[in-house]
């Protein structure tokens, strides 16, 4: 298991440039499966990102708190990165970019910062990259077991389900172990398992890198990658018959609008939101209006209090009490 | 006596006109060198502009469908680019500098169109490469064009040359 996970960072290292590439291999091992996102600003130290705190890389690959100890970032060493992030084909990625990211083989996904372009239709392009940032895409299998056991609504369904947390405390990582789980089948249920649709609006979910998922969305899944979750909701519901709809980090008045029409036709939503308490949510508008109507009936909140993906609380959605054990 | 004297002037013409050929030859191996690179062009623009495909892959592709006289060329460049982890394309396309030349009788106008592709290859989107392929493609007409004017002045008068000037030294030495 370990040493998958160290597998897996140095996958990603093949898509920095050399002289980083020589220096982030050297990390220890121990470091390495930890690491969550590696941070490259041009002039600027190199930082990974470990449980929520960040060190800098010294030149022998040592972690350090001490900035000045730490490699410095050259542009050349972001635009070498990028063009090997991108394989060297701006114009395949053109959309990606638009969006302000690229996904990498086995799911992880590369962030952009540098000027932005615009054009007639919205952004144009990123010019002159000055910041990256690869995340590294870690699937945990089996965080959502206990979960989904809460969420199963007899004789066979699941109950509509928001799970609501901070950035960083693995949301997606349990929707996406949550969307297998439930595809894959559960044991309560008598190993069946759910057709659902998913909508990648921001390619994190499935991680679809050449057409083909990079993270294990379970065998009853349907995906559409990039789609806005209004566009998504719609196709979805036309020709691929879900039971369920997952999709992530809904917020707006039209994903709201989405979820109604879903509901309409009699699917199921999971779904994720930032945040942290109900009272957080009942301020947002778009949210109040799902809250009060009663749509989900269960909310799973997230937190890192005893490490990344902890459970705090499961709150039933009609009298709002938490049903944790 | 006279036998000798007629087989040593036969090899003397032989000799020098095969070197006119030889000579004469290039200019036409130009002119059909950039006509297949101008269906590999082809070839890589429909890859880029229409099939979004990444440009490993491209130049692969590029080296599959067309000539394989020309085609080579962009594999040495996909090699080249794979080994550089980083670099840029141009340096790829640099690298292929000399084959160009030496197998393919390239001239340094014909290189140099070669290299303005490769220097805005892959790092701009759609659109834009399509604009640098028109360029691309527009010059490498022109560059025909020249190719072919300078094989029809060239090529005969090479062989002539060859042979006239065998004749001439065999003429001088009897």
């Amino acid at each position: 298991m370990d040493d998958k996970e160290v597998r897996i960072f140095d996958n990603v290292l093949e898509y920095t440039c050399l002289e980083l590439n020589q220096v982030l291999k050297n990390i220890s091992s121990e470091y390495k499966k930890e690491i969550e996102e590696i941070r490259l600003r041009s002039g600027m130290p190199l930082i990974v990102y470990i449980k929520g705190s960040d060190y800098f890389v010294t030149q022998r690959g040592f972690l350090t708190k001490n900035s000045s100890e730490s490699i410095l970032v050259k542009r050349e060493d972001i635009t070498k990165t990028f063009q090997l992030i991108s394989n060297y084909s701006v114009y395949a990625f053109e959309e990606e970019i638009k969006n302000g990211f690229i996904t990498l083989k086995g799911g992880h996904r590369v962030g952009i910062g540098g000027k932005v372009l615009y054009g007639i239709n919205g952004i144009e392009t990123i010019k002159n990259i000055s910041s990256l940032n690869i995340r590294i895409a870690r699937e945990k299998l089996g965080v959502s077991d206990e979960i989904a056991k809460h969420m199963i609504d007899f004789p066979r369904a699941i109950h509509n389900t928001l799970i609501i947390s901070p950035p960083q405390c693995g949301k997606t990582t349990l929707l996406r172990d949550l969307i297998r789980n439930l595809s894959d089948g559960v044991s309560l249920l008598g190993g069946e398992g759910f057709k659902i649709g998913v909508i990648d609006e921001r390619s994190e979910l499935a991680g679809m890198y050449n057409g083909a998922p990079q993270h294990n969305i379970g065998l009853r899944t349907d995906v559409l990658d990039g789609c806005n979750k209004r566009d998504g909701t719609r196709m979805l519901l036309r020709a691929m018959s879900p039971e369920i709809i997952a999709m992530d980090e809904i917020g707006s008045i039209s994903d709201v609008e989405s979820i109604h029409e879903s509901l309409k036709a009699g699917v199921k939503i999971i779904a994720t939101v930032h945040g942290s308490t109900l009272e957080d949510l009942l301020s947002r508008n778009s949210l109040k209006i799902l809250i009060n109507e009663k749509i989900f009936k269960r909310y799973v909140f997230l937190d890192n209090s005893k490490g990344v993906g902890t459970v705090k609380d499961i709150i039933e959605g009609n009298y709002f009490k938490s049903i944790m054990r | 006596m006279i036998f000798i004297k007629f087989m040593g002037g036969l090899l003397i013409v032989l000799s020098t006109t095969l070197m006119g050929f030889y000579y004469g030859k290039k200019y036409s191996s130009r002119l059909n060198n950039l006509i297949y690179m101008e269906q590999c062009i082809k070839i890589l623009e429909t890859e880029i502009v229409y099939g979004a495909v990444p440009l490993p892959e491209a130049l692969v592709n590029v080296y599959n469908k067309g000539n394989k006289k020309v085609s080579f060329v962009f594999k040495e460049i996909k090699d080249h680019l794979l080994a550089n982890r980083g670099g840029d394309v141009l340096d790829s396309f640099s690298y292929v500098i000399n084959s160009l030349k030496e197998k393919l009788n390239f001239k340094k106008e014909d290189i140099e169109m070669l290299i303005s592709l490769g220097r805005v290859l892959g790092s701009s989107d759609r659109e834009d490469q399509e604009k640098n392929f028109k360029f691309v493609l527009s010059q490498i007409a022109i560059l025909e064009g020249e190719a072919k004017m300078e094989r029809d002045k060239n090529e005969k008068m090479f062989k002539n040359l060859g042979i006239l000037t065998g004749l001439t030294i065999v003429i001088i030495l009897i």
